[in-house]
């Protein structure tokens, strides 16, 4: 009686339903997130070549501030390359968002069009745009070439390769990021528009006053999955450039791999992957702080 | 997953080993030939091809022999091995090759023997042996009127500046000023040590200690290459060259450094040019080719040392090699007797000048890897990428900071 009584007071608790339903993802996350994420902290602090392991406190992370240039450079594109692709990526995705949220004949057909991209391999389309940023028969430089422009030499020139790599994260506007801004626009209601038109407000009115608002918990999602993404580019440098020319794109996740499995220096690793996950934190945070400015979640009073 | 070791289908009354190598299907279709060959010759023993993909394949061995996981019988390649074997991840074979009577260092080039060997102790056996030649398009030579490359190389003409002249015969703008035909191109390192030692210069000190990439024969070695792209423009420029649109299997390049093992791959692609090869221009010092191989080697915690051994030296046997590397040119043998053998030497097919193999071998020398080998060298290509993609147009600078920055590197604790 007693049992049935407390058990019943446990499942008329919101909070059980909602762990209930997160126990697979939670004992997911314990075994094999927390776990490794934990063990790469300890191994952080050691000198560890998968051979031997010795202990040195936090010499791999005194080591990375002060004496490597190429932590530093790592870090610093990939920040720009964040500053850069974020904003235009979010950009591009609501505008296109925006186009295949009109009621015209075949939106299906065009959303299914711009959603394609997306499904070609991260692989198969670094190649592909190896072949597009080709300076001598590349597409980018033969359509400049037609306007008059001599294009630059993309991929090989140390200033125009990090460029290159923020115009080809737009080759994923269509993606993932577009359907979640289309769903959020298709979830704000008609009568909102309605009520605008008739207090007479202009189309940039109605975006600036009534979508944009309705959207921000759809933005703010987008904007942190966003720069998480791009803080953990790796497959294109990977895959097109290797991090040249000169370290130009030498992304952070490119090099945190590169001593990991190339060089097989798993502390300084696992000190690269611990400072990536506190700037990541850091920066979640802060937006979090931010999004109580901008973020209108619907039934808020504000 | 890895940890899994008992091997699958072994019959119950052998000693059953598992060998790692990585391959294209031809080759690896070779391998279990061989192996299949070797199953047949002796009941007592079974062996089972492990395959890993190339790309992930370093990885993979590195994480098996760390956890202890590693087959009986690994293929290394040279660049990994002396790592590997400080570590003491391979089985010493010293006393094997001591005991086994049928087994004579001599029957083998030096430079194979060196490569599988730590100090005086014998850790390896090399298999794809070979190293850098030069491959050169016969009917590019013939439209510009040139005389052929090993002829004049036996001659004792084929020098740098020749072969510099020879580019700039070769090497063919359209009207509106864009390459048609290169030269030559300048080869990823370490193909462009048969320059490095071909001016006289090198890489290291004898003890692998200090850099030498500042001494003279390196810098004037830098200077020629670097000059060939952008005072002469006869090789493509990094941006010319990006997505292979100069490789030589196109028939829009006149020569190229490249490993002895890619005759195979020419041999099947190339059909609308006649093609040869060619020892590396004579340089100042004797030996200045680029030797490298594989080694196969025996996990330090393989349980049949003894089998693995007898595996190993029948991978590295005569008829082995003859089917490898006489019949499929996938490599170059590391037996004398096979390189001078009647089945290495004639052929029906292109490449004929085979001879000029067993010369490259023969002013060959190997690379100077040690286990600071990956570390040092990447700092090294970073450096030159600055001189060769024309960022800088001086050798003797670059190469300066190279040599700073590597001793730095060698000077610091290597584990971090």
């Amino acid at each position: 009686m007693a049992l049935s009584t407390s058990v019943r007071r446990w499942t008329q608790r919101p909070s059980f339903w909602g762990f209930l339903f997160v126990t697979p993802w939670l004992i997911g996350f314990l075994l094999f997130t927390a776990g490794p994420m934990l063990t790469s902290l300890w191994i952080s602090l050691h000198k560890y070549d998968l051979h031997t392991m010795e202990y040195v406190g936090g010499e791999n992370y005194r080591r990375l501030f002060s004496k490597d240039p190429l932590f530093w450079k790592s870090l610093k594109l990939t920040v720009t390359y964040a500053l850069f692709s974020v904003p235009l990526g979010i950009l591009g995705s609501l505008s296109i968002a925006m186009l295949l949220n009109q009621k015209v004949r075949g939106i299906p057909l065009f959303r299914t069009f711009f959603y394609l991209p997306s499904l070609v391999p991260a692989v198969a389309s670094a190649i592909l745009w190896q072949w597009v940023f080709n300076a001598e028969n590349g597409a980018l430089n033969l359509g400049l070439a037609i306007f008059g422009f001599a294009g630059p030499q993309w991929l090989q020139d140390e200033n125009w390769a990090l460029p290159a790599f923020v115009l080809m994260s737009l080759w994923g506007i269509g993606g993932g990021r577009m359907i979640i801004f289309l769903a959020g626009l298709q979830g704000i209601s008609e009568t909102y528009y309605e009520a605008a038109r008739i207090d007479g407000a202009s189309p940039w009115q109605q975006f600036r006053r009534v979508t944009l608002p309705l959207l921000s918990p759809v933005m703010f999602f987008n904007l942190i999955l966003g720069i998480i993404g791009s803080f953990q580019t790796f497959t294109s440098a990977y895959v097109m450039t290797g991090g040249g020319p000169n370290n130009a794109t030498l992304f952070y996740a490119l090099y945190l791999f590169r001593n990991a499995f190339e060089y097989f220096k798993l502390g300084k690793a696992s000190a690269l992957a611990w400072i990536l996950f506190v700037i990541l934190l850091a920066i979640t945070l802060v937006q979090f702080g931010l999004s109580k400015r901008w973020v209108h979640y619907e039934g808020d009073s504000r | 997953m890895v940890g899994c070791r008992r091997i699958v289908d072994c019959p119950p009354d052998k000693v059953c080993l598992r060998y790692m190598a990585w391959g294209n299907p031809e080759q690896l279709g070779v391998e279990q030939e061989m192996i299949d060959r070797f199953n047949g010759q002796n009941p007592d023993l079974h062996v089972r091809l492990f395959r890993v993909p190339g790309s992930a394949y370093g990885q993979k061995m590195v994480l098996m022999l760390a956890s202890r996981t590693a087959p009986d019988v690994l293929r290394v390649d040279h660049y990994n091995f002396p790592a590997l074997a400080a570590k003491g991840y391979f089985q010493d074979l010293t006393e094997f090759a001591k005991k086994d009577t049928g087994f004579r260092e001599g029957d083998f080039f030096p430079t194979a023997i060196d490569e599988g060997k730590i100090g005086d102790r014998l850790y390896g056996l090399n298999a794809l042996f070979g190293g850098v030649i030069m491959y050169y398009n016969k009917t590019l030579f013939k439209q510009a009127g040139l005389e052929d490359p090993y002829e004049l190389w036996k001659r004792g003409e084929w020098t740098w500046e020749r072969y510099r002249q020879t580019a700039k015969a070769l090497t063919r703008f359209d009207a509106q000023g864009k390459p048609r035909v290169f030269g030559t191109a300048i080869p990823p390192f370490p193909a462009t040590s048969v320059a490095v030692w071909g001016f006289g210069g090198d890489l290291m000190s004898p003890d692998m200690k200090k850099s030498e990439v500042d001494s003279d024969g390196t810098v004037r070695a830098y200077q020629f290459l670097a000059d060939l792209v952008w005072k002469d423009h006869v090789a493509p420029t990094p941006a010319q060259g990006a997505n292979s649109a100069f490789a030589f299997e196109s028939g829009k390049l006149g020569m190229t450094f490249d490993w002895m093992g890619m005759t195979p791959r020419f041999r099947k692609v190339v059909k609308s040019f006649d093609w040869d090869v060619c020892p590396t221009p004579k340089g100042t010092a004797p030996r200045s080719n680029v030797i490298k191989g594989n080694q196969l080697v025996v996990s330090a915690n393989s349980r049949h040392p003894e089998a693995a051994w007898r595996f190993i030296r029948f991978l590295t046997s005569e008829p082995t090699e003859t089917r490898l590397c006489a019949e499929i040119r996938r490599a170059f043998p590391t037996r004398i007797g096979v390189a001078n053998s009647p089945a290495f030497l004639k052929t029906d097919q292109a490449p004929f000048n085979t001879r000029a193999f067993v010369q490259s071998a023969e002013g060959g020398r190997t690379l100077p890897i040690n286990e600071r080998w990956g570390e040092w060298t990447q700092i090294f290509n970073s450096e030159v990428d600055n001189l060769l993609a024309g960022r800088e147009r001086d050798a003797r600078t670059v190469l300066r900071r190279a040599k700073a920055r590597i001793d730095a590197a060698l000077a610091e604790d290597p584990g971090f």
